[in-house]
């Protein structure tokens, strides 16, 4: 059985994000980028499904310019047998990355697609539904736990104040949570092996998806800078700026 | 004088709101990260202004009072530690960043600025201060001065000596002295800059600093090396040096990644053991990135390394960085008796294989632990209490060791102290790094500085 796991390129988590000048989006460039948390969770969750002989092979796959590239080489590193990489310089909604994903789905074979719950970025956690969607497959999201036997898998879910466990039969889409694993430091022998794995460049425009945006960004502004605190030299000064200034107390 | 009287006239030169006297406060600011020797302080003041310390330290010759400078108190050698009554000078009130001038790529500071305030503001500037250590989140600029701190960036950047370009003391005696002014050429005679630098607070109080920033390093890469043997690590920095810009280069044994793992909860970062580690940081560019890997492949190859993991994420280079900065807290539980030896880095196979062999035979039952900045022949060997000593017996028992460790030094013409200073703890095997003459011309130079003896007497050498 073929997994495909979907991975995202993203602004490291620790860099200090930036709005651009013109507030079209954020600075992206000289800025260090890294896999999606969530994503890296789903490539660590498909490799030990291998490992432990359950699945044949895992297939990664992200959509984006040619810098992608380096990440996908970093799930490879990290234990992926395959990678492919759709090539557009353009940034595509949730929708448009979840139709390409179908059909990267019907062109592998997979059975099963694990993705993160959302991208860091965009924040926007829609792709694994909607790929589901598409596809008429089950889905559990936000899994912390996989187990998985034959066609059955059941998986448990974090749902708001509690965890949810569900059985799906596959084929089927599952989205990873934070506490699923911990992933896998890429050891230098396997970031030479990955060097010589496949890596298959396919451009967008040979899908039959029209490229138009359904989804336009209209302004990206940074937060209200927060106001500076002020030093008050006494209980009762504090008590009467919390009553006349704040009126937080009667 | 009592303290009652010390603290009046005190308070007269900087106000009763600028010195404190409770117990707490005294068990607190009269104490470094030593953990053997009990504070006793008059009381402890805190200047706001140059001419504030100017004023202290005239009263102190005046009424022949001894001083304690003390930084952030984050100091390995009790050089901050004020054991017999002294007055406690603390700078924690003046903390401030007092100019930048970009042009030069210089700051102005206070004596109290945190170590990484200092950096935090380089990088807002788009500049980078290089010296950095586990304790920088509360060590001061003067305190590091004070040591010649060190760090995990000396391979590339040296040591605080580098880049303090203007120092502003005021001598023992009271005066106030500006030297070097920010200049990058100045050839007048001596450079008394350079005295004051790992003074450790006995020639004087460093009142303001000029600090050169660097210009950013690229983004860089981190990587933990596995290896069998830990007298092959020298040999493996000259490969990567070759053809790399290293920027650190640190080494740790299992066991100390042990206590770390333990303390932080988290688990083994390789598959499989290795009873060493290496931690080498570079700077990284695809072109950077195919050559170490290229260099750790036959590295691996020739098995001078066993395995090795690359850092993927600034969350992994973070978490790889903290498995050799957590070191020293992890074991601090333990009571440890630590060294900071250095020899020349071609010398340190022979002279680990040679500590090794005396610990063995001598202290068998002691727990070892091995980590330092190797790429600069610096060690931080550490040893640690076992449960069944006391405290006390255990210290006495590591000083006979010392004897023994330190003749192994002064053998290979290496120093009792790399980076953390002689203060209290080491004072008394000042010998084995120095002979009597120079610590001689030493002492001379104490007395020109500090003509009553009121600067951290005690610290380095005992009063003569
Ligand atoms: C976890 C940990 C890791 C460490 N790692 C390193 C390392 O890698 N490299 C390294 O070099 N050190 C290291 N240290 C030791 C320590 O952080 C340094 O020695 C540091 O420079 C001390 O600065 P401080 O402000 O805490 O000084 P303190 O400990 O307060 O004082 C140190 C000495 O400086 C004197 N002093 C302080 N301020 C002044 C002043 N304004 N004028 C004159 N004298 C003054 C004091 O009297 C004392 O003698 C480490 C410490 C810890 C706790």
């Amino acid at each position: 059985m073929k997994v495909l796991v979907a991975i995202k390129r993203v602004i490291d988590p620790y860099v200090k994000i930036r709005v651009k000048q013109d507030h079209s989006g954020v600075e992206t460039q000289n800025v260090k980028m890294a896999m999606n948390p969530f994503d890296e969770i789903a490539v660590e969750e498909a490799i030990r499904l291998k490992e432990k002989g359950l699945v044949e092979e895992v297939i990664v796959v992200s959509i984006g310019d040619k810098s992608v590239q380096e990440t996908l080489r970093t799930g490879l590193a990290l234990g992926a047998d395959s990678a492919i990489h759709v090539e557009t310089d353009q940034l595509f909604s949730s929708l448009l990355i979840a139709k390409i994903l179908k059909q990267m789905v019907q062109k592998t074979g997979s059975q099963l697609i694990i993705l993160g719950k959302q991208a860091i970025d965009s924040d926007n956690a829609q792709t694994g539904s909607m790929l589901a969607a598409l596809l008429e497959w089950p889905l559990a999201s936000f899994a912390s736990k996989i187990m998985l036997q034959g066609d059955k898998c059941q998986v448990t879910c974090e749902v708001d104040g509690g965890l949810q466990t569900v059985e799906l039969t596959l084929p089927a889409v599952i989205t990873t949570d934070l506490r699923l694993n911990t992933p896998r430091y890429a050891s230098l022998p396997n970031i030479m092996k990955a060097k010589t794995k496949p890596l298959t460049v396919i451009p967008f425009n040979s899908f039959d998806i029209s490229p138009n945006m359904d989804m336009h960004t209209i302004d990206v502004s940074p937060p209200p800078v927060r106001k500076a605190g002020i030093k008050v030299a006494s209980v009762q000064e504090l008590v009467e700026k919390l009553r006349h200034e704040a009126k937080v107390l009667l | 004088m009592n303290t009652e009287t010390i603290a009046e006239e005190l308070s007269s030169l900087v106000g009763n709101k600028n010195i404190l006297i409770d117990y707490d406060s005294r068990m607190i600011y009269a104490k470094d990260r030593t953990q053997n020797l009990i504070p006793d302080p008059s009381l402890i003041v805190f200047p706001r202004s140059e001419s504030q310390i100017i004023s202290i330290v005239q009263w102190a010759n005046h009424t022949r009072t001894a001083l304690v400078p003390s930084g952030g108190r984050t100091g390995y050698s009790g050089g901050a530690v004020a054991q017999s009554k002294e007055v406690v000078v603390s700078f924690d009130k003046m903390n401030h960043i007092l100019a930048y001038n970009s042009e030069d790529q210089t700051v102005r500071c206070q004596p109290g600025v945190i170590t990484k305030n200092l950096q935090n503001f380089a990088l807002e500037n788009n500049l980078y201060y290089p010296v950095d250590f586990a304790s920088s989140g509360s060590s001061q600029i003067g305190g590091n001065i004070a040591t010649n701190a060190g760090g995990i960036k000396v391979i590339r950047y040296g040591l605080t000596r580098n880049w303090v370009y203007g120092l502003n003391v005021v001598t023992g005696n009271g005066d106030l002295l500006h030297l070097n002014k920010g200049l990058i050429k100045n050839a007048s005679g001596y450079d008394l800059r350079h005295l004051f630098i790992g003074s450790e607070g006995t020639l004087g109080i460093i009142t303001e600093a000029i600090i050169k920033l660097s210009t950013l390093p690229s983004e860089s890469k981190v990587a933990l090396l596995g290896v069998q043997e830990k007298n092959t690590m020298v040999e493996i920095l000259n490969i990567y040096r070759k053809d790399l810009q290293v920027t650190a280069f640190e080494f740790f044994s299992e066991a100390a990644l042990k206590h770390v793992m333990c303390e932080s909860n988290i688990s083994h970062p390789f598959k499989r053991a290795m009873p060493f580690y290496i931690l080498l940081e570079y700077e990284s560019s695809e072109f950077n990135d195919e050559v170490f890997l290229g260099l750790t492949e036959s590295c691996i190859n020739s098995s001078s390394i066993n395995d090795a993991i690359i850092s993927q994420n600034m969350a992994q280079y973070k978490y790889l960085w903290s498995l050799r900065e957590n070191i020293s807290m992890s074991l601090s539980k333990y009571l440890p008796y630590k060294y900071d030896i250095s020899v020349m880095p071609s010398k340190i196979p022979v002279f680990i294989e040679e500590i090794e062999d005396l610990l063995n035979k001598t202290y068998p039952d002691f727990e070892i632990i091995w980590f330092g900045h190797i790429g600069d022949g610096n060690l931080h060997l550490n040893i640690l209490k076992p449960v069944e000593l006391k405290g006390s017996e255990f210290f006495e028992i590591c000083d006979e060791m010392s004897d023994a460790i330190y003749s192994l030094v002064n053998y290979y013409n290496g120093s009792i102290s790399a980076e953390h200073g002689i203060g209290l703890l080491k004072k008394k095997f000042l010998r084995y790094t120095k002979n009597d003459v120079e610590i001689g011309y030493m002492r001379e130079i104490k007395k020109i500085f500090d003509k009553n003896n009121i600067m951290n007497p005690g610290k380095i050498f005992d009063d003569s």
